[in-house]
């Protein structure tokens, strides 16, 4: 989601702002609506029951016109309130406009309203039927008020309420933003100090002391990252450095040799003899091209495919079959242990490779004579094929880069010899794992060395 | 055997035409997918060695057009190791494809294996000047001397006996006799050869197993051997 934080924030406080004021200014109103409507109620009911009082006791014409004259006293000259007496008998009669009243009013006893032509708003009206007496018929009280000063009220209210929201949202719209601004600053001193680091500074951090406690957990992940970052970065510089040297010293070979045969004259020998050492050096090449693509396509995760269920201590024993003329020639045995049964999913051809390169790693490092042992496992599972050989002990803080492509525990060992392969024998190893859905481990300790890979055992699928 | 290249890159194409012709076949060169699929379509050829990036009309659809009217054996050159490449290349009619950067000793056994195809049953005596083999009782002779030989060894003699005067990789000799599929770095094979040789070439005349630098081995008679 694009747009600052600080705008972000300001329009939810204002929003948050707008919602109270309106809830708190409905409850305002309503409040006031309801207690205008009770005084106005109250109203209409006194002057009922007053004038109720002094008709009820009215019984002859002659002693109508005092009813007259007190309702005339409690009208009051702006017209706020008004009354009016409908009765069959004319002489029992009161108010303005009686024809007109008679038909709007219809309904018996109780509230209503009527609307008089001159006035715009309506009229809230209290009736009452008042029963008999003597001469008089039964007549309808009706008193009525004038609703429209309470309008007025209410309306002004409403304008002033409103007003005074909006008012108050765009303070809090100011504040929030200003608060925003000050809360955010920690923020923006750590992206200036993100912004700072470079490549060549990768081992800078961002300082976590200053940090309030909801950035430090940030803070603290981005360290962690840009450590990985660090040693990844590293480890890729390393990595160009040894793939411009694998690749320089066959080029160098090839271009210098080419360059001394077509010097001068040659044999056809001299020429056979260059060709041929051309072909060794392009082989190389082309070798390191081949399994720099099958690591690029393990990294991209790519799975294996071909597999099939195969038993696994019977392809070890095919790929010690192939170790066998090299096997004699040195004295070395290999011996297969653990559980000989375990069956594992597998691209077979992937197999044999990753484990002819670990029987072939243990072989180089360890002394002729010697007895290697093959370990099969089954752990939780996968099935771990185990290579062990005694040889001298690996320090501890190169096992886990064993599997790095080229590197060397051995820094001055890089002689690069015809049968040291060019150091990815081992990230091969780790790659055909990746593309089982298993792992690599080594361990070293006590003259004993052993690398291992694992494998999804059999019936077992890859998440 | 009789060969159509399709391929546009002139280097390839001619170091290819060049080799293959002095192998013994007879080789057509097109630089194009159009002219390719008009030499496929009009003439009759044993293999057609057709590269999957070309101009004009690329190596998958040249492949689908031809399979509409011909079975012409097909191996595809693909600059991309990538499954979909090989799935597409396959499922539209390949019969095998190699991989750029390839050897050309690789393309000369996946030729002869395309080749070999349907051809009928191996022999089962070979004999190269005075080595016989019997491939049924697995039992090999030097003149009238019994060479023992360990059943690995036998094989291995088996398959450079049967591809006599063929270069063999050390690649796929692994793969021929151990079934290993894949490009290793040991020296298994060099020490496996070393180990034949002691035994069938050693005390006998004439040499027979051959080291090819660079390229693998070969076990044919050769003119120098005889006279000497």
């Amino acid at each position: 989601m694009k747009g600052s934080i600080a705008s972000r924030l300001v329009i939810m406080f204002a929003v948050a702002a707008l919602a109270t004021f309106s809830l708190i200014g409905a409850a305002l109103y309503g409040v006031l609506e309801r207690e205008l409507t009770r005084h106005q109620d109250e109203d209409l009911n006194t002057n009922l029951q007053n004038l109720r009082y002094s008709i009820e006791r009215v019984g002859t014409a002659d002693r109508w016109p005092r009813v007259q004259a007190k309702m005339d006293t409690l009208t009051p000259s702006d017209g706020r309130v008004r009354f009016w007496v409908l009765s069959d008998d004319p002489r029992f009669q009161y108010g303005k406009g009686l024809d007109q009243i008679e038909r709007i009013s219809q309904e018996p006893d109780g509230r209503g309203t009527i609307s008089l032509p001159p006035q715009e708003e309506a009229m809230r009206t209290l009736s009452q039927r008042i029963g008999p007496l003597d001469e008089r018929p039964a007549v309808r009280l009706i008193v009525g008020v004038d609703v429209a000063p309470f309008a007025h009220t209410l309306r002004a209210f409403l304008v002033a309420l409103t007003l005074l929201s909006l008012t108050a949202m765009l303070l809090v719209m100011l504040l929030g933003y200003w608060i925003a601004r000050i809360g955010l600053q920690p923020l923006q001193q750590l992206s200036a100090e993100a912004q700072a680091m470079r490549p060549k500074t990768l081992s800078q951090r961002l300082q976590l002391e200053k940090l309030p406690v909801e950035l430090s957990d940030l803070a603290v992940a981005f360290n962690g990252a840009l450590g990985r970052l660090e040693d990844a970065y590293q480890q890729l510089e390393g990595f160009n450095a040894d793939v411009a040297h694998e690749l320089r010293t066959p080029l160098t070979n090839l271009i210098g040799g080419t360059q001394v045969a077509l010097s001068r004259p040659r044999s056809a020998p001299e020429f056979q003899e260059a060709l041929q050492s051309n072909l060794e050096e392009l082989e190389r090449l082309r070798s390191i091209i081949n399994d720099m693509l099958f690591l690029a396509r393990a990294d991209q995760g790519e799975a294996a495919t071909g597999l099939t269920e195969a038993c696994v201590a019977q392809e070890v024993e095919m790929t010690i079959e192939f170790f066998a003329p090299l096997l004699d020639e040195t004295g070395t045995t290999v011996g297969v242990e653990g559980e000989l049964q375990a069956k594992a999913t597998m691209n077979v051809a992937l197999f044999r490779r990753a484990l002819s390169n670990l029987l072939q790693n243990a072989i180089e490092h360890s002394a002729p004579g010697v007895r290697l042992v093959v370990n099969v496992v089954r752990q939780a599972g996968v099935i771990w094929i185990r290579v062990s050989n005694p040889g001298s002990t690996i320090a501890d803080m190169h096992l886990p880069r064993l599997f790095d492509r080229f590197y060397r525990v051995d820094a001055s060992r890089h002689d690069a010899g015809e049968h040291h392969g060019h150091g990815l024998g081992l990230a091969i190893v780790k790659a055909v794992a990746n593309m089982h859905g298993g792992g690599v481990a080594a361990t070293s300790s006590d003259g004993v060395t052993t690398i291992a890979f694992s494998v999804l055992a059999a019936g077992h699928r890859s998440h | 055997m009789k060969l159509l290249i399709v391929e546009d890159e002139p280097k390839t194409a001619e170091y290819l035409q060049k080799g293959l012709s002095e192998q013994g076949c007879a080789v057509d060169v097109a630089h194009n997918g159009v002219d390719g699929l008009h030499f496929a379509l009009t003439h009759d050829y044993d293999v057609i060695v057709l590269d999957a990036m070309l101009p004009g009309l690329d190596g998958f659809s040249l492949l689908r057009e031809l399979r509409l009217a011909k079975q012409t054996p097909v191996i595809m050159l693909t600059a991309r190791d990538r499954v979909e490449d090989r799935v597409r290349g396959l499922q539209d009619g390949a019969d095998d494809y190699l991989v750029k950067p390839f050897s050309f000793l690789e393309l000369l056994a996946r030729l002869q294996a395309l080749a070999r195809r349907g051809r009928s049953q191996e022999p089962v005596q070979l004999k190269i000047a005075n080595l016989q083999i019997d491939l049924i009782a697995r039992k090999a002779w030097r003149g009238n001397a019994r060479i023992e030989l360990t059943a690995k060894e036998f094989a291995l003699l088996a398959v450079l006996a049967r591809r006599q005067g063929e270069i063999l990789s050390k690649t796929a000799i692994a793969e021929l006799v151990w079934d290993m599929n894949f490009d290793s770095n040991t020296n298994v094979v060099e020490v496996a050869i070393k180990r034949l040789r002691a035994k069938i070439d050693a005390s006998f005349a004439p040499k027979l197993l051959h080291t090819i630098r660079g390229m693998g081995y070969v076990m044919e008679l050769r003119d120098e051997e005889v006279s000497a």
